[in-house]
């Protein structure tokens, strides 16, 4: 059965927000709301690096990294146990979806949800332009919203938004299930995290560090699955090393960017209508 | 992006007090939505059953919404 999942490679994010960006274009996102942010670990404000520049000949501390946050699809999805009237749902291919006619805007869902990827209609939904974006209707006034993997492309044998207009390739979005699919490659052959292991929500967001993979490239915006031709990026002898010792962080020069401790990845709640 | 979408990590004793806040003011009741809360997350790692969680809140949720609706309904559970 298919089980959709995502990799997302912080060795080659580059926190230009073009996933944040297609994300609200393609799906219509309200202003003042987003599905997907790139968020900062380092300074106090975005893109605001932490430690100090270099001085009198000395190395300097600046260090940015940057953790792309969504919905996680997770498999114990704790806010699809919590939804009184069945509106969340995991559909069989393993997306987090909502129906927005059941949705009775309780807001449990919200606080269930350990990643804060949920958003609310607080006001009537504004967009630019007016008849909004994309090819999802809006949702109205009242209802919980958040990311769907883009589940209406997906249906149509394409990948997400965010996965095609990444230009750094660090998505790659995929059939957990098919072990010859790139995103079960990556997961299996490099060091990966999700976010909050301990929860025990199993996310399908899957994160690699320490050593940055080949990506992929993108060649269509089709599913893997769609394509005739995927070579040589999904073959498995080019892409992916033949050692999984490879992922020794220390030896790669890049950081290990996993929540840690008990840390949770968290945008507050804005009402709708601010800057987007 | 503007100030209010200012990126951060909250530490998980935080999030309790962020999910108080995304329920202030819901017309439904706030305590039970942040004990569900709780609950959902012991039962995605382990420490309570789907239908324990289920049998657990029922007749709240029944009582505050009319239905109940959550997949996590055992087989053969009785809903009246």
């Amino acid at each position: 059965m298919t089980n959709y999942g995502l990799v997302i490679d912080q060795e080659r994010c580059i926190g230009c927000q073009a996933c944040a960006v297609s994300c609200k274009q393609e799906n219509n996102v309200p202003m003042g709301q987003f599905w997907n942010r790139v968020l900062t670990e380092g300074g106090d404000k975005i893109d605001t690096p932490s430690g100090g520049y270099p001085e009198d000949g000395g190395s300097g501390s600046l260090d940015m990294q940057y953790q792309p946050t969504a919905c996680q699809h997770c498999e114990n999805a704790p806010c699809v146990k919590v939804c009184p009237v069945n509106a969340t749902y995991t559909r069989d291919d393993g997306i987090v979806e909502i129906d927005y006619d059941k949705c009775i805007g309780c807001r449990y869902c919200m606080a269930a949800c350990p990643y804060n990827a949920r958003v609310f209609n607080w006001d009537e939904p504004e967009h630019m332009p007016e008849e909004g974006t994309g090819d999802v209707a809006a949702r109205p006034q009242g209802v919980v919203e958040k990311c769907t993997f883009c589940s209406h492309r997906v249906d149509e044998g394409l990948d997400p938004a965010c996965v095609v207009n990444c230009p750094a390739d660090a998505r790659i979005f995929g059939d957990l299930d098919d072990e010859s699919s790139t995103v079960s490659k990556y997961i299996n052959e490099y060091e990966t995290d999700q976010l909050l292991e301990d929860r025990g929500t199993n996310p399908k967001t899957h994160y690699i560090s320490g050593e940055m993979s080949p990506g992929r490239p993108q060649t269509s915006d089709k599913l893997e699955s769609e394509l005739d031709d995927v070579s040589p990026w999904s073959d498995g002898t080019e892409d992916v090393p033949s050692e999984a010792s490879g992922s020794d962080s220390s030896d790669s020069g890049g950081g290990h960017h996993s929540i840690e401790g008990d840390a949770v990845p968290h945008v507050p709640a804005v009402g709708s209508g601010g800057d987007d | 992006m503007n100030n209010p979408q200012q990126p951060r990590l909250t530490p998980i004793d935080e999030w309790e007090d962020e999910a108080t806040a995304m329920l202030d003011g819901v017309e439904y009741d706030t305590e039970l939505g942040l004990r569900m809360a709780r609950d959902a997350i012991r039962v995605s790692n382990g420490e309570l059953s789907d239908a324990e969680f289920h049998e657990k809140y029922h007749d709240e949720v029944l009582a505050e919404f009319g239905e109940d609706e959550r997949p996590t309904k055992p087989e053969g559970f009785d809903d009246d």
